[in-house]
């Protein structure tokens, strides 16, 4: 029984974690039609540079992880604005482009950290003990974080004006142009949420975790099934699913041990798509 | 126009230079006896063979990331013959390496491509990493970590072809058939093929049942994939989990996308040229995406029709300039059609 509520702590906090980078994948696509390739390296650039302030600059934690959050929303912005933006109504051009710069970024971090992973720890170690459960102090500090930064996108996409002004750009491009919704004002700075929240979950979970160059790849495919799963565009179908795809990893992980979590993943996203091709809270979009 | 507009269903000019350029290839175990020649052509081979697969998803604007899947499906297979069934004739396991891999394809295919194709990208960039999990978990069948080793050399009509300008003539052959087959689907589906490309809504409500020709394209994508998995395999006479790594699917992309997507001669020239780069100035084979990063951002932006199209356009700007110096109208001639994209975004 122990073992069980054990599993199901680790699928919430997986969960939270994949919430949080799916979000931003979803909202991308949601809004611009840009299926962002690079959306798994930004996580690993977070990672990357929260472990350099720490270990470079001697910034404690908390300050590195908002600085990893603000570099990557940077980044975000700059590629949005020069480079995204000249070819935002070919999808096919923009993902080459996102998987382009994918490439630059993850060949940036090898040149300038070299191939292994660094020793990234987080800064709070110690547990909590009781009912027959062990949690790690560090891992219930990262949940409550994310959880905090899931509700903030929610605050944000559906308490104010910038959130609508996002929500109406991704219901109908043309109609909320007319009504005076500024797109090239409004794109680089949805990019840069997202992919803020990308830098901010690899520099939260890559210290419990693992920190290592080529990182980006199973992110990005963890979160391709979410967002399928979830139906692409949709934030409350994204949140739902990480949440889902976490419980999956960490019950499969316990109980049927090995990798074989990602294989049932992939079937139930093969049958989702085959019964509810839009996904499981998908309505019809966008036609990228 | 007749020059640039082949007619329905013939091969144009970019697929008739592309078996011909391959078909050369047999000339370089004559003319070389190199090992490192025949190292660099091997690879050659063998990614031109793989960016086919690229190339023919690229022609319905769909981008696949699934090619080293279906290599190490194309490539296992062909050692499980070889090792457990003694199966060696050259002939009969490029059947097997073309066929079991589009066996899979067709079921995958004909689910995922009824969706939008964006689904598509995504459902076969989870896919390459699910093969790599199954390779590694399914010790049993596939050696797991070790792979399976001690492929004997395969043969054709009886003759072993063992050495080292054996294995480069089965690679050569390989990509020929590979050649001939793309070929001959991208030119017999032509039509269907740009309808898709160029308004995929439009081709529909014209009566085109869209999806079957993706499933059809899908399948015989998978199929070329294994056969360069099958050249693959046999010059390195191991099958082993990471020669199809999931990131070496971005490489077969670079060849085709840098190559130049709009003709047959766009991956060859792509494959041949980068190849042979990253082998000739050592680049590791990790710093080499980034360079390949760099160059598909380029050609995104800039030359849409990748090195083969910026060619293109040079000469023909050339050939303006001098008809204008020499005082004649230039002839007409538009350059190499960009791929129309309807404008929907309004100016703010």
């Amino acid at each position: 029984m122990e073992g069980f509520v054990a599993a199901g702590l680790i699928g919430v906090s997986l969960g939270a974690q994949y919430a949080l980078l799916a979000l931003g994948f979803t909202l991308i696509f949601g809004i611009l039609g840009v299926v962002n390739f690079a959306h798994g390296g930004f996580y690993v650039l977070g990672g990357y540079v929260a472990y350099a302030a720490v270990h470079h600059l001697g910034a404690p934690y908390p300050v590195a992880v908002i600085a990893a959050a603000l570099v990557t929303a940077a980044t975000g912005y700059a590629f949005e604005l020069f480079l995204v933006e000249r070819r935002i109504d070919d999808h096919l051009a923009t993902l080459m482009l996102t998987l382009g710069l994918y490439l630059v970024m993850s060949t940036g971090v090898l040149v300038v950290f070299g191939p292994e992973s660094p020793q990234f720890a987080f800064p709070i170690t110690g547990t909590l003990r009781g009912w027959g459960l062990y949690v790690p102090i560090a891992n219930l500090i990262v949940l409550l974080v994310c959880l905090l930064a899931i509700g903030a996108v929610y605050a944000l996409m559906y308490r104010t004006d910038f959130g609508r002004a996002l929500r109406a750009l991704a219901d109908d491009r043309q109609v909320a142009t007319a009504q005076g919704l500024r797109p090239r004002l409004l794109f680089p700075l949805a990019f840069a949420l997202a992919t803020g929240l990308a830098g901010l979950t690899g520099a939260l979970v890559t210290p419990i975790l693992s920190l290592a160059p080529h990182l980006g790849d199973p992110v990005l495919a963890t979160s391709f099934l979410i967002v399928i799963l979830g139906g692409l565009g949709s934030i409350g179908g994204a949140t739902t699913a990480a949440f889902i795809v976490g419980m999956v990893e960490a019950y499969s992980s316990v109980y049927l041990g090995g990798s074989k979590g990602a294989l049932v993943l992939f079937v139930l996203v093969l049958v989702i798509l085959v019964v509810r091709p839009s996904g499981l809270f998908g309505r019809e979009v966008r036609g990228a | 126009m007749e020059r640039t507009a082949p007619r329905v269903g013939k091969p144009g000019p970019g697929e008739i230079a592309s078996v011909v350029v391959l078909a050369l290839a047999f000339a370089v175990p004559f003319i070389s006896e190199s090992p490192l020649v025949y190292s660099i052509t091997n690879q050659i081979l063998i990614a031109i063979t793989a960016a086919f697969s690229v190339y023919i998803m690229l022609r319905m604007d769909l981008l696949t990331f699934a090619v080293p899947s279906f290599m190490a499906i194309g490539g296992y297979t062909v050692a499980l013959a070889a090792l457990k069934g003694g199966v060696t004739d050259t002939l009969l396991l490029a059947a097997l390496a073309f066929s079991v891999p589009a066996l899979v394809a067709l079921p995958l295919g004909a689910l995922v491509l009824r969706l939008r194709g964006v689904y598509f990208v995504l459902v076969t960039f989870v896919l390459t990493e699910i093969v790599q999990l199954l390779l590694f978990e399914t010790p049993g069948l596939t050696g797991g970590s070790n792979g399976l080793v001690g492929m004997p050399a395969t043969t054709l009509f009886g003759l072993s072809l063992a050495d080292n300008r054996a294995v480069l003539f089965v690679a050569a052959g390989l990509a020929l058939a590979a050649a001939l087959i793309t070929a001959g689907v991208t030119s017999y589906f032509r039509q269907h093929f740009a309808a898709i490309e160029e308004n995929e809504v439009l081709a529909q409500s014209l009566g085109l049942v869209v999806w079957r020709y993706k499933v059809l394209g899908f399948v015989v994508a998978a199929g070329l994939a294994g056969l360069a998995g099958f050249s693959l395999v046999n010059m390195l006479l191991t099958a082993h989990p990471t020669s199809f790594s999931p990131i070496s699917s971005v490489n077969y992309i670079g060849y085709t996308i840098i190559g130049g997507r709009s003709s047959m001669l766009g991956p060859i020239v792509g494959s041949t040229l980068l190849v042979w780069a990253t082998n000739i100035f050592a680049i590791r084979g990790e710093y080499s995406q980034g360079l390949f990063g760099v160059l598909i951002i380029v050609v995104v932006l800039l030359a849409r029709g990748g090195l083969l199209g910026a060619v293109r356009s040079l000469l023909l700007w050339v050939q303006t300039v001098r008809a204008r110096a020499s005082g004649t109208a230039p002839t007409s001639s538009p350059t190499v059609a960009p791929k129309s994209s309807p404008t929907t975004r309004v100016a703010p």
